[in-house]
């Protein structure tokens, strides 16, 4: 049985597992991991029926204080550290977990338990000052922003922990505590009262969620990955999300906290790095992945951290995959007995086939191609035109039928006429979060960015091709190519799975049927997605269809209402697995 | 300042926009927009198609010529001057947001969001949720210098509230005002008040 503190608070020992209504979202992924064995750091749960004693009475319940005294007398114990003391402090963090998740609740604190004394006595277990004086600015600055909700100041590195905290005090009208005890109880209050913060309000009226559910408090150990040569951090997928191989791939760096991962200060080491330092660590990463992915019945993105030699999972979830990685892991799960053939089918996504089967520069094409000038692809595809340097001349142009290629030193909002009639924007300065790239992907065209100051000028008047997944502008018209779907074994076998499901049949355009379809390429309508289902409703008699946008996903849910046998499609696998969608949700 | 000069003004954010657009963003009646627009013509000093209308070169210039006239004093207003630096700080993290809304991280190569994860883009809007927050302190602080500064905090507000209850588009969709279009043309406006160049 989970040890309980008393009336409102338990301890996460993997005995059993608690309701999720009871311990919160993030408390439940954690008492999961322990279910399955699987070490996750040490942690305690203040409840949801704290909190809604807590939103009933305006005060935390009288009797909390002590709970959670022994809350973290328990910690203390299972981490052999102390709160708030040397010569092995215990840090802890603090994250709200609501049943369902939803905007506007408290974000996590880390580091908590850090002031003066203990970023000492950590400076000197890690044999690392600069680490510890990080870690004291990272509680404070998130302590400012999360706890107090107020925009902390700009830290000045040269400054003592005090004077942050003076600046603190100075702008957000509270200083943050020092006594780590006091630190705790504000964090917990913080976290109920973000219950009835606006957003979450407002989110909880929209859905229809009850105002007195609550959220549940989570409070776990810290654990570090920079202690010695046998601590580390890192992260591992359980097959590779590039590929799809089935094989696991990670990343770690020895002597090194999570932040550092993620940051990109540092360059990751393979995971056989972990296995040369800690190779006890490394198998039981390896099991758990194993287990992880046996259960999530997914492909799992593990977070972790070795502490002396000892493994501890952060977080584990189902993994972004590339598209390119989508479809044949969906078949591999599907033949390996983890989900079905329909659960497959409905992994992928049309926008995900679409991008893999979309035409890219043939390899013989870009071997003898000229490099004009390159940046970074900031969004994918190939596009072909004039480059023209001008937004309203790109439009004037477009107009008349030309293809262009807009070329800016950047974008702003008067470019945005420009950028829709483009096959591509490129731009001199700017990186992956500028606007042009904003603008670019929201528009789905390919688009690269930061070529540098003055490299486009010169390219005004010229034919060009325009890569913009590897940034790459090419001189003249190259030769493109699209992969052909029946030629890729996950994706046969997708076609032929989504077409069991679908109320309708996606035929290629050699099929013999094909010829008895209703031609739309000319029908100005059809092109237009928001359209093409006036134009299909008004088809009288038709069995099929072809051309315009009826192979987007708004002609295809269309097609299926306007009672069409079939669309022709090329390739068919995107338009296939939008019917396939379609068809589980009706 | 006067209708005309922020008729011009509008039309140098909404480009190719109508009445409606400049009346909207500038916050003056349609019919006052609709009138000096008609003058603007009569002057060749904007072109009209089918409704929309565009400065001509030569307004460009006057328009340039007003921001060194009509705003030394917003220029030096401290709590303009704060609002200002407020916004480029949380123009950072605007940008970074819109670039996790639209692409996914696959370890380290960023692929397109198509949004099949709700979980994924619930968590971004509500970062954009917080930024928001954050973003209302900074146009209070614009608004109390120059009064229609409140327009672009109510658009923006919104966006928000169409975004968290499912209209995905309201986040950075560049053919409505979405989230990310009324942020940039904020953005467009502050510059051309404060004389900056845009860095990227």
């Amino acid at each position: 049985m989970t040890v309980a503190f008393g009336q409102w608070t338990l301890g996460l020992d993997g005995a059993d597992l608690p309701a999720r209504e009871l311990i919160g979202g993030k408390a439940w992924s954690v008492a999961r991991m322990q279910a399955l064995g699987l070490d996750a750091p040490p942690a305690f749960v203040v409840t949801t029926e704290a909190c809604r004693a807590f939103l009933a009475s305006g005060d935390t319940p009288p009797a909390l204080e002590a709970e959670i005294d022994k809350g973290v007398a328990w910690l203390e114990a299972r981490t052999g550290r102390a709160f708030g003391r040397g010569p092995r402090p215990l840090l802890v963090s603090v994250r709200s977990g609501a049943p369902v998740s939803m905007p506007g609740m408290m974000d996590t604190v880390l580091n908590l338990g850090v002031n003066d004394e203990t970023e000492a006595a950590l400076a000197a277990e890690c044999g690392d000052v600069a680490f510890a004086r990080n870690t004291h600015k990272r509680f404070l600055d998130l302590y400012a922003h999360i706890v107090l909700r107020a925009e902390a100041p700009a830290f000045d590195d040269g400054k003592t922990p005090a004077q942050w905290r003076a600046a603190i005090a100075q702008q957000c009208g509270a200083a943050p505590p020092t006594a780590p005890r006091e630190q705790l109880r504000a964090a917990v209050r913080a976290v109920f009262e973000s219950w009835n913060s606006r957003r979450a309000k407002r989110y909880r009226q929209h859905h229809g969620i009850a105002d007195d559910l609550g959220t549940a408090v989570t409070v776990q150990a810290m654990v570090f990955g920079n202690l010695d040569e046998n601590s580390g951090t890192g992260v591992l997928f359980s097959r590779n999300p590039t590929t799809g191989a089935r094989e696991p791939y990670g990343e770690y760096l020895a002597r090194a906290q999570g932040e550092d991962v993620v940051s990109g200060k540092f360059t990751p080491l393979p995971l056989s790095a972990l296995g040369e330092r800690a190779p006890l660590a490394l198998e039981a990463l390896l099991q758990a992945a194993h287990k992880l992915e046996q259960a999530g019945r997914d492909v799992q993105d593990i977070e972790f951290t070795v502490e002396r030699g000892k493994l501890y999972l952060l977080q584990s979830r189902a993994a972004k995959l590339s598209p390119h990685a989508a479809a044949p892991i969906a078949v591999a799960l599907a033949r390996e007995g983890l989900i079905d053939a329909r659960e497959a089918v409905l992994r992928v996504t049309p926008e995900q086939a679409r991008l893999v089967l979309s035409p890219h520069i043939r390899e013989e094409a870009l071997q003898s191609a000229s490099l004009l000038a390159s940046g970074e692809g900031a969004s994918p595809g190939v596009g072909i035109g004039l480059v023209v340097g001008d937004s309203d001349e790109a439009e004037r142009r477009a107009r008349l039928g030309e293809a262009v290629i807009l070329a800016r030193p950047t974008t702003s909002p008067e470019d945005l006429h420009g950028m829709i009639a483009a096959r591509a924007v490129v731009t001199e300065t700017g990186g992956a979060t500028s606007h042009a790239a904003a603008v670019g992907r929201a528009l789905g065209l390919p688009c690269v960015v930061g070529c540098g100051k003055g490299a486009l000028a010169a390219l005004a008047g010229r034919t060009v091709t325009v890569d913009g997944r590897t940034g790459k502008i090419y001189d003249g018209a190259l030769a493109i190519e699209a992969p052909d779907e029946r030629e890729h074994q996950a994706f046969a076998q997708l076609v032929q799975w989504a077409a069991q499901m679908s109320p309708l049949r996606v035929i290629p355009p050699s099929a013999p049927e094909a010829a008895q379809a209703v031609d739309l390429t000319t029908n100005e309508d059809a092109a237009d997605p928001e359209k093409i289902a006036a134009v299909l409703a008004a088809l009288k008699g038709a069995k099929g269809a072809r051309g315009g946008a009826v192979a987007s996903e708004e002609g295809v849910r269309a097609a299926i209402r306007a009672g069409l046998a079939f669309i022709v499609a090329d390739p068919v696998l995107p338009p296939l697995l939008a019917a396939a969608r379609g068809a589980t949700k009706a | 300042m006067n209708d005309l000069h922020l008729v011009m003004h509008g039309l140098a954010i909404k480009k190719h926009g109508s009445a409606e657009d400049v009346a909207g963003v500038m916050g003056l009646e349609v019919e006052t927009v609709r009138e000096t627009l008609t003058k603007l013509v009569a002057a060749k000093r904007a072109v009209e198609a089918q409704g929309r209308y565009l400065l001509s070169p030569a307004a460009r210039m006057l328009l340039d010529a007003d921001y060194g006239r009509f705003y030394e004093d917003l220029r030096a207003s401290p709590a303009f001057q704060a609002g200002y630096a407020g916004f480029e700080r949380l123009n950072n993290t605007l940008k970074q947001l819109i670039t996790d809304w639209q692409t996914i991280p696959v370890r380290g190569e960023r692929t397109p969001n198509d949004h099949s994860d709700e979980d994924y883009d619930a968590n971004i809007i509500d970062r954009l949720g917080d930024l928001h927050e954050r973003a209302e302190e900074v146009l209070n602080k614009l608004a109390s210098a120059l009064p229609r500064m409140a327009i672009y905090r109510e658009k923006l507000q919104r966006a928000l509230e169409k975004a968290e209850q499912g209209a995905i588009a309201w986040v950075s969709d560049a053919k409505i005002e979405s989230y990310h279009t009324v942020w940039f043309e904020l953005h467009e406006d502050l510059l051309r008040l404060m004389r900056r160049e845009r860095s990227e």
